[in-house]
């Protein structure tokens, strides 16, 4: 009978312990809590700021490109004015400014050579513009996984009972983008796509 | 080659703006320029065009639905779409081929490519 007493009364003291264990546990889980309440709430409403940043970038860089833009089409209009002046200058000197390997021609030539090579020029920076649409994809890309980020640390406070603060009511931009865009000037890819499309046509002809 | 009325769709406005100067540089000065597939299917009510140069990645409507949508009218299955997207991908281009474009050029193009494969979608059409 005393034997049995004392084991009930070991195992109530061993329940205790356990249960003061617990109760610490819990109590380190909660301070833990607390402590990391802040790093993800500070994280969380850093994302807004991230991807209004990284907008900024697209914004800036599309107002830069079409500056650029403005400048490779009065470029190119300026040297079609040349090769026009050229051919005027062709037409209203004497035919003998232009005779055989004459000064004149050589120099006429030259300038027409010139401002064709300029106005390619400027048609390829115009051709490497197109960099901005698919880094401004890209830009989107990333800012959507920000997004998705800010939107699971949400559910982490939320299932951790923690304050997630008020609403953000600005409305979501839609974003369309390609999330393999790549500024390559790689023509091997356009190879490929052709030799499908060839393939594609081909198997449609046979059917 | 002059009289074809191009109706070129990107929300790109860098992207519309280099089709615009590509196109003009290769002769088709008539182009109209749309920023998304709903867009383009607004313009395409109140004007007549026979070439379409389309994006894919577009928001309101992306490019293969507007494809799609132009397919499924009986006054549009047989006009010349051209798809020009970053998308590479296999699976992508067949399913855009599916949707009913006549060509397809993955970004950044070269001036070169778009006029060949203008020309060759107009052959194709029997319009060349």
């Amino acid at each position: 009978m005393m034997d049995k007493s004392i084991r009930v009364d070991d195992s109530a003291k061993n329940i205790h312990a356990e249960l003061r264990h617990l109760a610490d546990s819990i109590s380190q889980i909660i301070k833990g809590i607390r402590v990391a309440q802040e790093p993800i709430a500070d994280s969380r409403n850093k994302v807004p700021q991230a991807t209004e940043q990284l907008e900024r970038v697209t914004q800036q860089t599309a107002t830069a490109t079409h500056r650029v833009l403005d400048m490779v089409e009065a470029i190119t209009s300026r040297e079609g004015e040349i090769e026009t002046q050229m051919k005027e200058l062709r037409r209203v000197l004497p035919s003998t400014y232009f005779r055989n390997n004459s000064r004149v021609k050589r120099i006429v030539e030259r300038i027409c050579v010139s401002a064709s090579a300029n106005q390619n020029d400027a048609y390829a920076i115009m051709d490497a513009l197109q960099f901005q649409d698919i880094t401004s994809q890209q830009v989107d890309h990333a800012i959507s996984l920000l997004e998705q980020v800010e939107n699971r640390l949400k559910d982490v406070m939320v299932g951790l009972q923690l304050d997630v603060g008020p609403e953000n009511d600005v409305k979501r931009k839609e974003r369309a983008y390609d999330p393999n865009a790549n500024f390559s000037s790689n023509s091997s890819e356009q190879s490929e796509v052709d030799e499908l499309l060839n393939n594609l046509t081909k198997e449609k002809q046979n059917n | 080659m002059a009289s074809l009325k191009i109706l070129a769709v990107d929300d790109s406005p860098t992207m519309r703006r280099i089709i615009v100067n590509t196109l003009k540089r290769a002769g088709y000065d008539d182009v109209t320029e749309a920023s998304d597939g709903k867009d383009a299917l607004a313009k395409m009510k109140v004007e007549q065009f026979n070439f379409v140069i389309t994006d894919w990645n577009m928001p309101e409507m992306d490019g293969l639905t507007f494809v799609s949508q132009i397919r499924s009218l009986d006054e549009f299955k047989d006009l010349p779409i051209l798809m020009v997207t970053t998308r590479s991908v296999k699976d992508d281009i067949i399913e855009a081929m599916k949707a009913g474009v006549n060509n397809y050029i993955v970004k950044p193009f070269t001036p070169e490519t778009l006029g060949e494969k203008i020309g060759q979608v107009l052959k194709s059409v029997g319009r060349s």
